[in-house]
């Protein structure tokens, strides 16, 4: 009887045993292959990663056939697109602000994706376009920095290092990786900025802003933005912007997270909600004015009404 | 590209269009003026399908000009903006629908009140403090949720508007040159050098 | 639908209906302005709420004015909620083969033989096909999160309070999964002899 009681208890000894060597065979009914990843490092244990490719005659046409939701929007794969990036160089270093929207068609998937990437002490970088692209190859961008400071005892440049992410994405041309993404820090030659984007464009400069919302922070970057802002000016101006596009763009939104990169390496600053700034402002913080920014509170009881004088008190 | 900006102050709505008249990848006229005068105290900026737009516009101008015939007054902002919303509705639905975007800035001489309404090609209508069409507003819609004041005196209202053109100029890659800027108030009509 | 963005929502509680939409204007991903409301009022006891493409909302709203007007001046009596439903769905399928771009919510209080009122709900699709409903009705954009959320918060026999508390939620947090609609909602709640009207401050991302 107890023989029976055993072979369908779920909690005694024997039975553990057995859930245990289930398990094992399972697994060795797959190649290691077949889970795409060793140890859970992925390829990147490897060194030079690699993929494995859909066994069709041409697989970047059918990896476009699913993925691509312009030509068709019912399409199975939906990519990331939606997003709002900005970095910007001043006299204090580098401002790095961004929002945390993820979207999946008119889907909002997530509000709390952190898409600044934190490649090491020095580096940042931020992610528009493909979620997955970004995260997977400024990790391996920031495995690559860490191998060159070994080999040259020396720290990468933001500039080496935004090169060696260009040159990188851009052997995948036309593979249907899709990034776009700033590389910000602080080397010799003092604060820097980087476009690097999956095309295989790459540009040095003082202030980009990236993803569909990127027009609206510009708007109000480029009022705002000069070479001798002080720290607490420049975050504001950074936190406002990423408000601006959160509020103007449906596919932005939700949450900013603000970086500020200088000589020692990055620091978080906050992470701030956009309907919070938009009905309180961002809170005792520095560079803030303590105002709300939302339009409709900020001109509360403000009109464009002129009656006369004397058509006033009547 | 195409960009009219507009935006209400204290006691008025200043109306800005660009003034290039493009055909393929010509430009035609760089003078243009898209912006009419539909009464005393209404102005309408127009844009989109070449030849839609001034036929359009003629047809509102004449048809508001013969309502203030026939009744003596002119129609007050908000009656105007319904009434070219709904030729522009019924357009839609008809074999040949005009594709105009149209920026409608009036003032009310009976309450005293100055009042913007963006009306695009579908005819949409809504009224807002400032408005834009075309791809300027991108780049200028978020630059007067920041900068715009409904209270705001006239120089401090063309100094927003001098933003919003040189954020375009600096930003859109085939940005519009010139711009002819025209301002309502209880006075009239007014053409502004800018 | 996706054009303009938008949804609104419709509720039946004890002896009233509630009514809401967001405030958003939209041009695809561009937020024109976050004012622009949905649902308008019919009857003292009647409300339409429309999602949909916008010019096709306003062009409806003075359709149906026209035309209640004049039923109200031929029948000597205002329409009640199940005829109005009907002259909505008559009017969307005059266009049936070119349809105007709108999904109708309408909500209101019909007044029985004994002399009480009913609360009625009722939606229908672009060309007019009517869907009476005994507990809520969602359109627009962010439709399929408002049914998820209406599905888990709604129960029969609201109190016009709780009504307005529940619609509220499930409007407010619906539209905060939708990236088309949201920017603020206005809510009212129709009761026998009055409207409250409540305009919501929302998520304005």
């Amino acid at each position: 009887m107890n023989t029976f009681v055993n072979r369908f208890s779920t909690n005694n000894a024997l039975s553990v045993i057995r859930k245990a060597q289930a398990v094992v065979d399972d697994d060795e009914e797959f190649s290691d292959a077949a889970w795409g990843s060793e140890a859970g490092f992925g390829s990147l244990a490897k060194g030079v990663p690699s993929f494995s490719i859909p066994a069709v005659h041409d697989p970047t046409a059918f990896l476009r056939l699913h993925t691509d939701d312009h030509a068709d929007p019912n399409c199975r794969i939906k990519i990331q697109h939606g997003t709002t990036t900005l970095a910007f160089r001043f006299q204090g270093g580098v401002i790095v602000a961004v929002d945390s929207r993820a979207t999946a068609g008119s889907y909002i998937a997530s509000g709390t994706v952190k898409k600044v990437i934190e490649i090491n002490p020095y580096l940042l970088g931020t992610m528009a376009g493909g979620a997955a692209d970004c995260q997977y190859w400024e990790t391996y961008l920031g495995i690559q920095c860490r191998l060159h400071e070994l080999r040259n005892k020396e720290r990468i440049s933001v500039a080496a290092a935004s090169k060696y992410l260009s040159n990188l994405v851009y052997s995948y041309k036309g593979m249907g990786l899709s990034m776009g993404t700033m590389i910000c820090g602080w080397d010799k030659t003092g604060p820097a900025v980087f476009y690097v984007d999956s095309d295989g464009t790459r540009l040095k400069g003082d202030l980009f802003s990236v993803g569909s919302g990127s027009t609206f922070a510009y708007g109000v970057l480029d009022q705002g933005y000069r070479w001798d802002l002080t720290d607490e000016e420049a975050q504001e101006l950074g936190r406002r912007s990423i408000y601006a596009a959160g509020h103007r763009d449906a596919f932005s939104g939700n949450t900013c997270n603000l970086y500020h990169v200088k000589e020692d390496g990055w620091r978080f600053l906050g992470n701030y909600d956009i309907t919070k700034m938009h009905y309180d402002g961002p809170g005792d913080v520095p560079g803030s004015a303590q105002v709300a920014y939302g339009y409709d509170v900020r001109v509360e009881g403000r009109t464009s009404s002129n009656p006369p004088a004397a058509a006033a008190t009547a | 590209m195409e960009c009219s900006f507009a935006l209400t102050g204290k006691g008025y709505v200043l109306i800005a269009a660009d003034t290039t008249a493009a055909r393929s990848i010509v430009k035609m006229k760089i003078d243009e003026d898209k912006i009419k005068s539909l009464g005393p105290h209404l102005l309408m900026a127009y844009s989109g399908e070449p030849g839609d737009t001034t036929q359009f516009a003629e047809y509102i101008e004449r048809n508001i000009r013969l309502y203030q015939i026939r009744n003596l007054y002119p129609l007050r902002p908000p009656s105007a903006a319904s009434w070219i919303r709904r030729a522009l509705a019924d357009s839609l639905r008809s074999r040949k629908p005009y594709s105009v975007n149209l920026l409608l800035g009036g003032y009310d001489t009976s309450n005293h009140t100055p009042s913007l309404y963006w009306i695009d090609y579908l005819g949409t209508q809504a009224e807002v403090p400032f408005a834009c069409h075309g791809y300027g507003s991108y780049f200028a819609l978020s630059l007067l949720d920041r900068y715009h004041d409904p209270e705001a005196n006239l120089e401090e209202g063309l100094a927003v508007l001098r933003r919003c053109i040189d954020e375009v100029s600096k930003r859109l890659v085939v940005s519009p040159g010139k711009y002819r800027v025209k301002v309502v108030d209880k006075d009239g009509i007014r053409e502004i050098e800018f | 639908m996706e054009y303009n963005g938008g949804s609104v929502i419709a509720m039946v509680g004890k002896g009233c209906v509630a009514i809401g939409s967001d405030l958003r204007l939209g041009n695809q991903a561009l937020t024109v302005a976050t004012n622009f409301e949905k649902v308008f009022p019919v009857t003292d006891r009647i409300y339409i709420g429309m999602s949909g493409l916008a010019t096709d909302v306003a062009t409806l709203r003075e359709q149906f004015r026209f035309r209640v007007n004049m039923y109200t001046i031929k029948e000597e009596r205002e329409i009640e909620p199940e005829s109005f439903a009907h002259l909505v769905s008559s009017t969307l399928y005059e266009r049936r083969f070119g349809p105007y771009f709108i999904e109708p919510v309408m909500a209101g209080l019909w007044k029985t033989q004994a002399g009480e009122y009913k609360p009625y709900i009722a939606a229908a699709d672009l060309i007019g096909c009517l869907n009476f409903a005994k507990d809520f009705v969602v359109a627009g954009t962010a439709s399929e999160k408002l049914f998820g959320v209406a599905e888990g918060l709604w129960e029969p026999d609201l109190e016009p309070e709780d009504l307005f508390e529940t619609i509220s939620q499930t409007l407010l947090n619906g539209v905060d999964r939708d990236a088309y609609s949201g920017w603020g909602a206005v809510i009212h709640v129709i009761l026998p002899d009055k409207v409250i009207t409540r305009t919501l401050k929302g998520r304005m991302d």
